[in-house]
């Protein structure tokens, strides 16, 4: 019995290992299949923008040379990075970094702040100002913006670096979220800070805005997208090029009777780039903070 | 010191005084980056001549040109000069936003203007000139010879000769059943509901079947709209949909010149013959639109420009357009690319165009079988009624409910606004 059952144990667990194999083997082949398709668009945008002939980019649409270039030339990447001319480039794309770096600083700290003093602040009626504040998120921007239009206008703000940054610094959705991360953490440390005679400000800044990381990330990414994307707020408030960012740039390219598919893939590379660079940058604590949420120790 | 600080004082007061004597005119305008760059060179030229003048360039993409717009009169910040799609003239000088072009523009280019340039920057109340371009625009039938040819097709040789709508429709069935195509006609879904190209291109067939999109004497679209002749042309048009015959608006608008070349015809604009023919050379027909019924039919009316009612020195403004339209560069920018004449002397220097050049019979529309959109206040909610419904009807909706519903949002605008007078006591 014992002799038989060994190598029946065996033969088990050469198919239990086996099928683990095959799951294993499907799984990633499943994972490659998703990253294919999630990268086959990003690789298309970065082959057309190599083409110096807008017509052959749009032929090629809709085939397998969308994927491959035999010629390939930064010409277009010279032309939209063209610093000077009636298409400064170069010019939108340091306005967009400019008015992405001043939103995302600012917003850090004012929606921080507004979520740490609605989760631990002594603030009377804080859950009506809660209730408020999530109401107001439901507004959607289309709504206000003519509104919105007409008061910077009357401030004699239009054509502004501030007018692009000022009305989107504090948002309800990011007060919400850190609002939700302060008051995940221990009640002890602020208790314990507190008797130490440490002021409001100085727990905020000294104890959890340190541990704040993972939101931190969270929000200067989704944030920073938001930014980055804007593109009907600038085209209303912004009549030059002084402060208009890439986005509106972009939609150059895209005319009434033909699109300049080889220069507005190229713009789209370069748009990309930061805005990579900054997720790749906050990666860890963005999908730490995400497992932190999901995860209860 | 003192006196010195002063006097510096003084000379900075005296020189910024001198540098606001400059009159700024402000041109709001969209277009691509050779029309950015071709207004940008034409100010500078402006502006060389014309010293104490300086010129703003007012971009706005095409696709939020209406919501720029929208912005500038809520912010009362409107140009001096805009740009506007020639359609939506009637609208603006009813709300009071352009005024009266003649007296401000040179007399030469405006006898210079094409019949049907003129048309598009009339208001049709006061019949006066409110707008004036250099161009105009219209749409033809692209065909691919060599599937012509192999099944027989005849190639109309002029407007006159145009298809019927028999023929049209029998070479499609054919077309269908050719090795090679894959659809025998690309319409330009691809350009989506949101442009005004299914009114522009689609509303011609409506007028060559026998209807139209209002009523153009009572200023109502129930009973014209929703008449049989409409019904029964877009009716027709849903077939050529559910027998696969058009390109769908997933595939994009670069099926006719595509490897393979998939799509034998192309219901296109005068702006596509560019894209087409670099990449098909002389394989490309351009052909009038087809006769759906009694009469040809075909489109007009592009970007045109305007001097605002806010512009605090329209003669300037006038100056400066005139100048442009008779500018050689701008006129050589656009003659590259490929634009429809609107000025005669513009046409006559465009070979493209003239007799016996490759795009002759749409010129040849313009004096023939143009005709303009509704000019009509309520064009706004006409051209998204029937986008709206021709969108429902392409996706398989009842036709007559679609074109009924269309009609009736159409008509409730217009009782809503009194009947926009006074286009209510044209009756």
């Amino acid at each position: 019995m014992s002799d038989l059952a060994i190598p029946t144990l065996h033969t088990e667990a050469k198919r239990e290992r086996s099928a683990i194999g095959s799951l294993r083997v499907v799984q990633t082949a499943s994972i490659l299949v998703i990253a294919l398709v999630i990268v086959s668009p990003l690789f298309m945008l970065l082959i057309a923008s190599l083409k110096d002939d807008r017509f052959q980019i749009l032929a090629d649409m809709g085939s397998f040379r969308a994927f491959w270039v035999s010629n390939p030339t930064l010409s277009n990447f010279a032309e939209v990075s063209n610093l000077s001319g009636e298409l400064a480039f170069g010019r939108y794309l340091v306005n967009s970094l400019f008015i992405l770096a001043c939103t995302v600083g600012a917003g850090l700290i004012v929606n921080s702040m507004a979520g740490f003093v609605l989760a631990w602040g002594s603030l009377r009626g804080r859950a009506l100002v809660l209730s408020l504040v999530i109401a107001l998120y439901v507004i959607p921007q289309e709504s206000i913006i003519m509104p919105l239009v007409i008061m910077v206008s009357r401030a004699g703000m239009t054509d502004t670096f501030a007018v692009q940054i000022v009305p989107w610094i504090a948002s309800p959705l990011y007060i919400f979220l850190f609002y939700q991360f302060f008051a995940q953490l221990p009640k002890e440390l602020f208790e314990a800070a507190e008797m130490d005679g440490a002021s409001v400000f100085r727990i905020y800044r000294s104890i959890f805005l340190p541990l704040s990381l993972p939101a931190l990330a969270t929000v200067s990414i989704l944030m920073g997208i938001e930014s980055w994307n804007q593109y009907l707020w600038p085209i209303l408030v912004t009549q030059t090029d002084y402060a208009r960012p890439i986005a509106v740039g972009i939609a150059t390219f895209f005319g009434q009777d033909s699109i300049y598919w080889d220069r507005a893939m190229a713009a789209s590379v370069l748009m990309m780039i930061p805005i990579l660079a900054l997720y790749l940058a906050f990666q860890r604590w963005f999908v730490s903070s995400f497992i932190g949420s999901a995860v209860k120790g | 010191m003192g006196n010195r600080l002063l006097s510096f004082l003084m000379a900075s007061v005296a020189l910024g005084g001198l540098a606001e004597a400059k009159t700024v005119i402000h041109v709001m305008h969209q277009g691509d980056p050779g029309w950015v760059s071709t207004y940008g060179e034409v100010a500078k030229r402006f502006e060389a001549a014309n010293p104490d003048v300086d010129i703003e360039l007012i971009y706005a993409p095409h696709d939020a040109y209406n919501e720029k717009f929208s912005a500038a009169v809520m912010s009362k910040q409107l140009p001096d000069v805009m740009e506007l799609d020639a359609p939506f003239l009637a609208n603006y000088v009813w709300s009071g936003y352009l005024q009266p072009i003649k007296p401000l523009i040179d007399q030469d280019v405006i006898d210079d203007m094409t019949e049907s340039n003129v048309a598009q920057g009339t208001y049709p109340i006061d019949k006066d000139l409110y707008a004036v371009g250099l161009t105009d625009s219209s749409v033809v039938l692209y065909g691919n010879r060599k599937y012509l040819e192999a099944i027989d097709a005849r190639i109309p040789k002029g407007v006159d000769d145009a298809w019927t709508r028999e023929e049209f429709e029998g070479y499609l069935e054919k077309l269908s059943k050719l090795d090679g195509v894959k659809w025998p006609i690309d319409t330009f879904r691809g350009y989506g509901i949101k442009t005004e190209w299914i009114t522009y291109a689609y509303g011609p067939i409506l007028q060559s079947a026998g209807c139209d999109l209002i009523d153009r004497k009572t200023w109502k679209s129930v009973g014209t709209l929703d008449s049989d002749p409409c019904v029964d042309a877009l009716t027709m048009m849903q077939k050529w949909v559910k027998n696969g015959w058009v390109v769908p608006q997933s595939s994009g608008t670069n099926q006719f010149f595509a490897e393979g070349h998939p799509a034998a015809l192309a219901l296109g604009g005068h702006w596509f013959y560019a894209e087409a023919a670099a990449s098909m050379k002389d394989d490309i027909v351009v052909m009038p639109l087809p006769k759906f019924g009694p009469k040809g039919a075909s489109p007009n009316g592009t970007w045109i420009w305007g001097i605002t009612t806010a512009s605090e020195h329209p003669d300037i403004a006038g100056k400066f357009l005139s100048f442009m339209l008779k500018d050689k560069l701008y006129r050589d920018y656009a003659r590259e690319d490929s634009a429809y004449p609107g000025l005669k002397s513009f046409a006559a220097d465009s070979p493209l165009y003239a007799d016996g050049g490759p795009m002759a019979v749409a010129f040849e529309q313009a004096s023939k079988t143009a005709i303009a959109r509704p000019p009509h206040p309520a064009y706004p909610i006409i051209t998204s009624a029937f986008m709206g419904a021709v969108d429902e009807i392409f996706n398989g909706g009842d036709v007559k409910a679609a074109l009924t519903a269309a009609a009736e949002k159409i008509d409730e605008d217009i009782e809503e606004n009194d009947g926009y007078p006074p286009f209510d006591e044209q009756q």
